[in-house]
């Protein structure tokens, strides 16, 4: 109780020591202010680059579709009938006439027969590409926590 | 406590900034809350974007492309740079632009911020003149084309130019199909357009919805015989005289169709010259969308229904005279000329119209004769999937229209409207063991990268297996007997030419003109192909086995190298028959 006496008599003789108290306790709380804002300005910062990216890489995309298909078209013009048989020509081939034909029976050759163009599964991207983590809120993350984490304990 | 000297300085201090704080606290509560501010932010923070998906393309059964994408420029100026016009003007004349067009389409939106100079602008063009804007680009008098603004977006191709035209059709620029398997799949090839709310903050990306394209379509046509087939027609044609002509060549044991052509053709890429190109209401495709009376092909129709019903039987003998007399008229051969005794085999091979109007009108009656008709589909439309397709007329007994002479005269083909696909598909019966097959074009369609194939489907099996055999033989020995034209060394076939009398709209039939065709199949013990060929009004001979059968032959040669037909003695023998 004396020491307590004895801080309190202090602090009433020197005045300046409250004064230091209150400026230790304003800076520490701008410098927790400053932390807070750079922590948001680099989330911010790094949020932002990654939706210009993202951005930019659909429009590549979408670009690179549009080249896609002028080079798919251009081939096709490259290949054409007309183009096929003018080379054939320049080449020297004739058509053939049903005479000139030799028939040889290959065992197990069915003919030829129409194009598929299925594409294999496997090239199909079937989740989204951005992940919920990015999207949802800290509620939804919240909740989402609380609900995978009562259907993990509810597991035998 | 003693107060510290200028303590009023700290507290003024104080005092103000508490109040700047406070005032900058009230003004960001209400920007928060004020509507109109709120409107603004929205407005600024999302941006509506269109997303057209690209059209499907269409490939041959091979995986040929005959129509797909390509890159074309909307070119348009922002009338709030400023822009120096005559510069602008000067620079679109040198790229080729029509300046009377863009005057006018700036003449019609004078207030507007922005105006589309021109669209579908081709990227040789587009590039002419983004060179020029380069070059003008920071000119110090203002004089530049940075007002201008190009669009890419995607625009139809058909790298084959004409091949297919018939069945292809076009896309127009409002991104809609016209014609042929453009229009009757315009649904499935365009795709739907999406409109979405981009935000403009780029912090708030968000994953876009996926854009299906439209669907990828293979179709049944062959691009090597197509070609083929193209190119026999204009030879014909130029060779005759024709005023035009069809062919289609059809799988008769699936319906699919491996080539299609009739004339004219138009080179699908410049789809604005159709108006020169088809002049008046002449049909874009006249394998479907012209009827027409064909004359003694029709005959084969008329004896598969006497031999199904049991009226007649190949060694049926009648004596053919020179006219028969049906309904109160005089019908007469071809040649005017009586036959004496003839078997049927020998009336088809003759193309005899009073035996055939006698099979008609005193061995089935009408009521059997018109049964069968109607079971080979005459009078409805096919159904193929193209547009534009006509169904032509088969007046029955009980129409107003319909007299008795036209039991005589149906039974070889006049006084009766058919297609060229109705004649086609009615005679698969015939050639495919009495079962008549839906004439299609399109071959499969891909869905999330997985192909659906069209099945075979069988319309109807208006004649027996039994009748089909014998009929089909029968025409075989007809052709081999007169020394058919349409014969081809090594290959047993069936055929039967038919020229016909042209109606004319005042009533009568033209004495000048006439039309020819031929319809055939083979090989007879297992038909790989069914070919009709048309050719309206040819000028250098008027009879079908004269005009028609050699182009039939034509035809035939390229088949038999293109789909590897061996000959019949060499394929019985691999065969083990």
């Amino acid at each position: 109780m004396n020491n307590v006496n004895q801080i309190v008599q202090k602090v009433r003789q020197a005045p300046w020591r409250i004064q230091h108290q209150w400026i230790g306790l304003f800076l520490l709380g701008l410098v927790l202010m400053a932390m807070v804002a750079a922590i948001y300005l680099n989330v911010t910062v790094r949020a932002t680059l990654a939706g210009r990216e993202t951005n930019s890489l659909r429009a590549m995309i979408t670009t690179n579709q549009r080249v896609n298909s002028d080079l798919e078209t251009q081939l096709a013009g490259l290949i054409s009938i007309e183009s096929m048989q003018k080379r054939a020509d320049a080449m020297g081939f004739q058509p053939a006439d049903p005479t000139d034909i030799t028939f040889v029976a290959v065992p197990g050759y069915m003919g030829r027969s129409a194009i598929d163009l299925s594409v294999p599964s496997g090239d199909q991207p079937e989740a989204p590409i951005i992940l919920p983590e990015y999207t949802e809120s800290w509620f939804d993350y919240f909740m989402n926590q609380q609900a995978s984490s009562n259907s993990t304990g509810a597991n035998p | 406590m003693k107060r510290l000297p200028h303590a009023w300085r700290y507290i003024t201090s104080t005092l103000i900034l508490a109040a700047m704080g406070i005032a900058i606290l009230v003004q960001i509560v209400r920007i928060q809350g004020s509507p109109e501010v709120a409107g603004v932010i929205d407005q600024g923070n999302y941006v509506w974007k269109d997303f057209y998906p690209p059209r499907g393309e269409i490939y041959d059964r091979n995986g040929n492309l005959l129509a797909g994408n390509k890159t074309v420029y909307e070119v348009g100026l922002d009338m709030t740079a400023k822009p120096d016009m005559p510069t602008i003007m000067l620079a679109l004349q040198m790229s080729g632009f029509d300046l009377n067009e863009v005057n006018y389409r700036i003449s019609q939106v004078p207030s507007a911020q922005y105006v589309i100079l021109d669209d579908f602008v081709s990227v040789e063009k587009a590039d002419q003149l983004m060179a020029l804007q380069k070059v003008a680009h920071g000119d110090p008098t203002g004089k530049n084309l940075d007002a201008i603004y190009f669009k890419a977006h995607y625009g139809r191709s058909y790298p084959e130019n004409d091949l297919a035209s018939n069945l292809l059709g076009f896309v127009t620029e409002d991104n809609h199909g016209y014609m042929g398997v453009e229009e009757k799949y315009d649904n499935i090839l365009a795709g739907i357009p999406v409109r979405i709310a981009v935000p403009a903050d780029p912090r708030r990306a968000t994953e876009y919805p996926t854009i299906p394209p439209g669907q990828t379509i293979i179709l049944t046509i062959d691009r090597e015989i197509q070609s083929a087939v193209e190119n026999i027609l204009d030879q014909a044609l130029k060779n005759t005289g024709a005023a035009s002509g069809t062919i289609i060549v059809m799988d008769p044991r699936t319906g699919e169709i491996l080539a299609m052509s009739s004339t004219p053709r138009m080179n699908l890429n410049d789809y604005q010259s159709i108006k020169t190109v088809y002049p008046g209401d002449t049909p874009f495709n006249r394998a479907i969308s012209e009827a027409y009376e064909p004359g003694s092909v029709a005959k084969i129709l008329t004896m598969a229904g006497a031999l199904d019903s049991g009226a007649v039987k190949p060694d049926t003998v009648t004596f053919v005279p020179e006219s028969i007399v049906v309904g109160g008229f005089k019908i007469y051969n071809w040649d005017g000329g009586a036959w004496g005794y003839q078997d049927m085999t020998g009336c088809l091979a003759n193309s005899l119209n009073v035996c055939l109007a006698w099979v008609s009108n005193q061995q089935m009656g009408s009521v059997s004769f018109y049964s069968y008709m109607q079971r080979f589909g005459l009078g409805h439309a096919t159904g193929i999937d193209l547009a534009g397709e006509t169904s032509g007329r088969l007046k029955l007994p009980g129409d107003s229209d319909w007299t008795p002479v036209e039991l005589g005269t149906n039974a070889f083909g006049q006084g009766v409207s058919v297609t060229p696909i109705q004649m086609v598909m009615a005679a698969s019966a015939i050639a495919n063991n009495g079962q008549m097959v839906y004439p299609h074009i399109l071959y499969a369609q891909i869905q999330d990268g997985k192909q659906s194939n069209t099945k075979t489907q069988i319309v109807g099996t208006p004649i027996s297996a039994n009748t089909a055999h014998t009929l089909t033989d029968m025409l075989a020995n007809a052709l081999e007997t007169e020394s058919s034209t349409a014969l081809v060394p090594g290959y047993r076939i069936a055929g039967k030419t038919g020229t016909a009398q042209i109606p004319l709209p005042s009533g009568g039939y033209d004495q000048n003109n006439v039309n020819t065709s031929f319809i055939g199949w083979g090989p007879v013990d297992d038909p790989r192909f069914l070919v009709y060929v048309w050719l309206e009004k040819p000028q250098t001979n008027k009879a079908a086995s004269v005009v028609v059968a050699p182009v039939f032959k034509q035809v035939v040669e390229k088949l038999i190298v293109m789909l590897n037909i061996p000959p019949d003695a060499i394929r019985l023998q691999l065969t083990g028959r």
